[in-house]
């Protein structure tokens, strides 16, 4: 599965709870001698000084200064030295002869749920089943493999037949790079050996034309994006795919400056005013602007004046766009000018226009993807690789190629009304394509190739014997499965029967299971990178029209998360999941050459001590940072009740709650099952206990409502909480903050908590002695290091902080301690639980470790060895216990 | 006669469309699934549901559908080649028809069975229950039927399946691949038995209680003592005049049961992975593919008016005093 694995660098919506339970992973490598903290929750405490000789991290507590900047805490940095560490590539050597030169019949019995969307295109793949077909009959440039010592795991070439040369030297003044630049440009050999399942060789020009047909403007395939997205984007490909089309531009993409001011549009003949460069300027009625916190005028159509927005409207296209004339100006300024709106001026429309630009053409000669020999590509990338010994291996773990006569096949060309035209029509519209939907239409250039396909059926793989690795000598010990059966299995209960029959290999187990199964030595155990959380709107005007506004009180929702006992949510509600804390859990890699976990560095550690108030150190009730650390439950019912007394009072005082009136807040979920409304009473439960003694005793309660599209629903502020849930690649831990948490507080991109304005959340760290302030989005930004433009200015503003992946590993997982402490402080959300999985492993064969490890799992199908054959097993299969 | 049917075949059609312009139009207004879950770049997800045509206006929309439907002689094809769409988000790129075709056959194949299994069973277990109206054979029979009547089918399917399948190991736990068995061989249909088996249930319940009730009333009506009194023996009375007479409702049930094996069991083609297309109306509404919502719209609602016709048809040839159209 390491392809799935590989893959997931796009950060994934996980809706489902699951359900059993498993032991903490606390696999802490990393001791600390600190100091004793203030108590928890006091809003003013003193921060400590006192050196800590491993991280630098001197305090752990969040202080709030009078002008109510945060300040995060305090560290000391080290940059980072000699481009990052070393991997290995030793590669576990299997077990004896059982590989792929046994004999013997052997068959990897498997099952997915669903093929209703089942698509293996390389180029269009969707779903993890998706990839789960391609992590057969695909390889990568390069993998990862178990290592010798079956411990972590090693690079090994694939595609590729040796690692990434650095050539960007070669390309001063092209593409991009300019002279001193290292690490943008790559140069891949690729293996002269490599075939299509039919014999067909594949050379530079494959991978070239695949690249190609990826970024096809027209095909707009799904994956496209993975060369342009992320931090591997390759130089132009965004533009080739957007290249000459028409696009639609905020006249002021922030909110702040307007690219074309009031005085300088220009007006035209036909009375429409236009940018000097003559595009036509309109208002976007329904086009969400950055003036209004990524809202458009049409969600406060409620507000305009009669008959004005009916007006506007009258005027505007299909899309919601009017022309900018002198009549359309004075129209809209009469909703805008008005006091209730802030009396702007007719200047400030402009941040209510758009315009439409034209994207440049861009050949396909200017992308960084081409060839330099028959057997050669090289690949420029826009920014350069940070720790390239992992990352560029790491991003080049999959391929994206298509074989070229079989692709051109599958493609069908439509015109406008979507009906059938030939490939030379002037007319085309879009392309489609059916490569990869069957037996027909795939090619494999990996171990196995598909051989038979019926739609939510089954699929079944046998050996690709033009698979240059049964012939190359370094994969010995490894593919022993000569098939791969993969059914269609819908329901969990089906599934269970068909494991212990033994018509399938492994099978994923469910919290009732467990009772059964939990104590099982076949049973093992999966990290997943997700949280499940509970996610509050705190925004006070969509509050206060659903009467629930003292959810924004930041010490009610303190209280609330005091007055959880999440070690009790996750045993009794989830199939293996762990009680959490932290917007991160212990899937996440700090360091990718050691392997070691986020969570466990003193930095993140003492962030989730200092949110949940631990005092550590000499005379303090823990030893060590570690030790309280393993201390956290998060859970203190009678300290949750100072918070909502405290709560209380302040929302009387602030008139956000009159004292006598009944509170309900809604708690969304996804659907009425038993399990939901379990957790539902759980957490009511919980709530109210945090109101006993307090004024909110017997007047606060939660309603549960079924909504399947709850996300949406919080999206748009019209609910008061929800569970939710992030998780993305293991090993990129500091994308999350900002692009799950951070990037917009309108619902107009990722972030669910509705109205946690982090632009204007301002956040103070000290770094070697000196103060750092930025908004905690700016912060997310800058450790996000996708924006080379995002700077970190000293409060002097005298010195600017390099760019994040200019630090050391260590130093980086301390600031992102900081940031993730300083945002759990707003408690806007509250982390539930871990997400784990437990699954069962037939006694056929074995993987070659039982702990699980990120990137290989445990072993994956490349070592996965048999004690039966197919014939054996048939007799012995269902006499066999779990 | 041949008016009567005519003009119903007319109104059908108007109904029809009447039925699908509602649909298409209902389909149309409920939101798109988020963007943002769907890819790093929305805009390429945008980007392509403005390839798909779905920024035009509703109705252009469907005008475009319509003309791909009544597709003449375009791509090169002769005479009409109706384009039912392409999967837009399930069985992506894969023509319409196409995939309905491939599994609309399991679905018939496995209802059919139990169908021709569930008929004879259920309404000769309703006979016996009437003729023996008030005694423990029919307190027996009233009972078991309120018992299957009253729990899901899908319950019975997973006892079925963990008694027959799992523990005895009679039969497989799910239906054979075409990879395994040809389509109507011998494996394929013992595959098939257990689903068949929990399919039947329901039917043979729910046939049994009406032709019960039916042949219970039949038999106290007054012709039939006057058939006694002209001298026919009771099962001579039975067959040629009450069974005949219970037949008018139980027939058109019959004929009801028979449509209704067209739509398949979402439940139970999932309990034993039959490829059927019992959950592709419901995916097709879930991920917003318009092609396949339709072309199932359209599939369900012809199957529902021709099967309304066909019914009103049958009450003439089945009790010939019923006129059709007749004032």
């Amino acid at each position: 599965m390491s392809f799935k694995k590989l893959m997931a660098l796009v950060l994934s919506l996980a809706m489902i709870v699951s359900l059993a339970a498993c032991g903490k992973n606390t696999n802490n490598t990393t001791s600390a001698t600190a100091t004793p903290t203030p108590a928890s929750g006091d809003q003013t405490p003193t921060p400590t000084e006192s050196a800590n000789p491993v991280s630098g991290i001197t305090d752990l507590s969040i202080v709030k200064e009078a002008d109510g900047t945060i300040f995060a805490g305090s560290l000391s940095a080290k940059k980072e030295q000699g481009g990052g560490g070393v991997v290995g590539y030793d590669v576990y050597t299997g077990n004896g002869s059982k590989d792929f030169t046994d004999e013997k019949f052997y068959t990897f019995n498997d099952f997915i749920t669903d093929t209703s969307t089942l698509n293996w295109s390389p180029l269009s793949w969707e779903t993890s089943d998706d990839s789960y077909v391609l992590t057969y009959i695909s390889s990568g440039y390069y993998d990862f493999a178990l290592n010798s010592t079956k411990d972590g795991w090693s690079v090994v070439c694939e595609l590729a037949e040796k690692l990434p040369e650095d050539v960007t030297k070669d390309y001063v003044g092209k593409y991009g790079i300019v002279e001193g630049e290292t690490a943008k440009a790559w140069k891949i050999k690729l293996r002269e050996d490599l075939k299509w399942d039919d014999g067909t060789a594949i050379n530079a020009d494959t991978f070239v034309y695949s690249a190609k047909e990826l970024l096809d403007p027209i095909m707009l395939n799904r994956r496209a994006d993975s060369l342009y997205a992320g931090d591997f984007a390759i130089y132009n490909a965004k533009a080739y795919v957007y290249s000459g089309k028409m696009s639609w531009e905020a006249n002021s993409a922030d909110g702040e400056n307007a690219t074309v001011a009031f005085d300088a549009k220009v007006k035209g003949n036909d009375g429409v005013y236009t940018t000097p460069d003559g595009a036509k300027l309109y208002f976007g009625l329904k086009t969400g602007y950055a003036w209004m916190q990524g809202k458009s005028l049409t969600d406060y159509k409620a507000y305009f004046p009669a008959g004005v927005y009916e007006a506007l409207e009258a005027k505007a296209d299909g899309e919601g766009y009017i022309p900018v004339t002198d009549e359309t100006i004075a129209k809209l300024h009469e909703f805008t000018g008005i006091d209730d709106w802030g009396n702007e001026t007719e200047e400030d429309l402009v941040y209510y226009m758009s315009y439409q630009k034209a994207n440049a053409e861009t050949k396909w000669e200017d992308v960084g993807f081409f060839k330099t020999g028959d057997y050669e590509i090289v690949m420029v990338t826009i920014n350069p690789t940070s720790d390239p010994n992992y990352f560029v291996p790491y991003n080049l773990s999959s391929a994206y190629l298509v074989k070229p006569d079989l692709w051109e096949a599958c493609k069908t060309y439509r015109d406008s009304n979507k009906q059938e035209v030939s490939k030379d029509s002037a007319d085309i519209a879009s392309i489609t394509s059916t490569y990869g939907t069957s037996v027909e239409t795939s090619a494999s250039f990996g171990p196995y190739k598909l051989t038979f396909f019926q739609a939510d059926k089954q699929l079944t793989f046998d050996r690709n014997d033009n698979w240059y690795g049964y012939k190359d000598g370094n994969h010995k010990g490894q593919y022993q499965a000569d098939r791969i059966s993969v059914q269609v299995l819908a329901q969990h209960a089906t599934q269970l029967l068909a494991f212990l029959k033994g018509e399938i290999d492994n099978v994923g187990l469910q919290s009732e299971d467990m009772k059964t199964y939990g104590t099982s030595p076949y049973i093992r155990y999966t990290p997943q990178s997700y949280t499940t959380k509970i996610t509050f709107n705190t925004d006070k005007a969509s509050l206060e029209k659903r009467g629930t506004q003292v959810l924004a009180n930041e010490n009610f929702r303190h209280a609330y998360s005091l007055a959880i006992d999440r070690a009790k949510f996750a045993t009794s509600y989830t199939s293996a999941g762990t009680a959490g804390f932290g917007l991160l859990n212990s899937m996440y890699i700090y360091d990718p050459f050691s392997g070691a976990s986020y969570r466990d560095t003193d930095g993140a550690m003492g962030a989730l001590v200092g949110l949940y108030g631990l005092k550590f150190g000499e005379g303090a009730e823990y030893g060590d940072l570690e030790e309280a650390y393993d201390a956290i439950t998060g859970f203190n019912i009678n300290e949750a009740r100072e918070y909502m007394k405290k709560a209380y009072d302040e929302c009387i005082a602030d008139k956000s709650y009159d004292g006598t009136s009944k509170v309900e807040i809604e708690m969304l979920v996804y659907q009425s099952d038993d399990i939901y409304v379990q957790m539902f009473n759980f957490l009511n439960d919980a709530l109210k206990a945090a109101c006993e003694g307090t004024g909110f005793e017997g007047k606060v309660s939660l309603k549960m409502t079924v909504d399947a599209d709850y996300y949406n629903t919080m999206y748009s502020g019209n609910t008061d909480m929800i569970f939710s849930t992030w998780g993305g690649a293991a090993s990129a831990p500091y994308t999350i903050l900002y692009e799950c948490y951070c990037d917009d507080s309108t619902g107009a991109k990722n972030q669910m908590e509705y109205g946690f304005d982090t632009s204007k959340v301002n956040v103070k760290i000290k770094i070697d002695d000196v103060d750092y302030v930025a908004s905690l989005q700016k912060w997310a930004l800058w450790a996000d290091d996708s924006d080379p433009t995002c700077k970190i200015t000293s409060a002097d503003g005298s010195k600017t902080l390099d760019g994040f992946s200019a630090y050391d590993a260590m130093t980086r997982a301390n600031i992102y301690g900081l940031l993730e402490k300083t945002y759990l402080s707003s408690f806007v959300t509250i982390p539930m639980y871990y997400r784990n999985s437990a699954s069962l492993v037939s006694q056929k064969g074995d993987y070659p470790i039982t702990q699980y490890i990120d990137l290989i799992n445990f072993g994956g199908i490349r070592f996965y060895t048999f004690k039966y054959t197919d014939e054996e097993w048939e007799k012995i299969a269902s006499t066999l216990t779990y | 006669m041949l008016k009567y049917v005519i003009k119903r075949i007319l109104l059908m059609f108007v109904t029809f469309f009447i039925i699908a312009t509602m649909c298409f139009v209902l389909i149309k207004l409920l939101p798109l699934p988020n963007a943002k879950a769907q890819g790093r770049d929305i805009n390429l997800v945008l980007e392509k549901r403005k390839q798909m045509g779905y920024d035009k206006p509703i109705l252009t929309q469907y005008a475009i559908y319509w003309k791909n439907i009544f597709n003449f002689g375009s791509n090169g094809s002769k005479g009409w080649s109706p384009d039912f769409g392409i999967g837009e988000q399930m069985y992506i790129s894969q023509s319409v028809f196409d995939v309905i075709k491939e599994k609309l056959p399991y679905t018939i194949v496995v209802n059919l069975y139990s169908i021709l299994i569930a008929v004879p069973i259920g309404v000769l277990l309703g006979i016996y229950a009437a003729l023996r109206k008030n005694r423990w054979q029919d307190h027996f029979v009233s009972t078991a039927v309120m018992l299957v009547v009253s729990v899901p089918s899908y319950v019975y399917a997973f006892l079925v399946q963990y008694f027959l399948c799992f523990k005895t190991g009679w039969f497989p736990l799910t239906v054979a691949s075409r990879e395994t068995a040809t389509f109507f061989s011998w494996v394929m249909f013992v595959s098939m038995f257990p689903a068949v088996l929990s399919l039947c249930f329901g039917t043979i319940a729910r046939l049994c209680r009406f032709t019960r009730a039916e042949l219970s009333e039949v038999l106290t009506g007054d012709y039939l003592l006057l058939a006694r009194t002209k001298g026919l023996t009771k099962n001579q009375a039975i067959t040629r005049h009450a069974l005949r007479n219970a037949m008018v409702p139980i027939l058109p049930m019959i004929l009801g049961e028979f449509i209704g094996i067209l739509s398949g069991s979402l439940i139970i083609e999932g309990i034993f992975g039959i490829p059927g297309i019992g959950k592709l109306y419901i995916t097709s509404i879930q991920l917003r593919d318009y092609n396949f919502f339709m072309a199932l719209t359209f599939f369900y609602t012809l199957i529902g008016l021709v099967a309304n016709l066909v019914v009103d048809l049958s009450y003439g040839f089945i009790d010939p005093r019923i006129k059709m159209g007749a004032k």
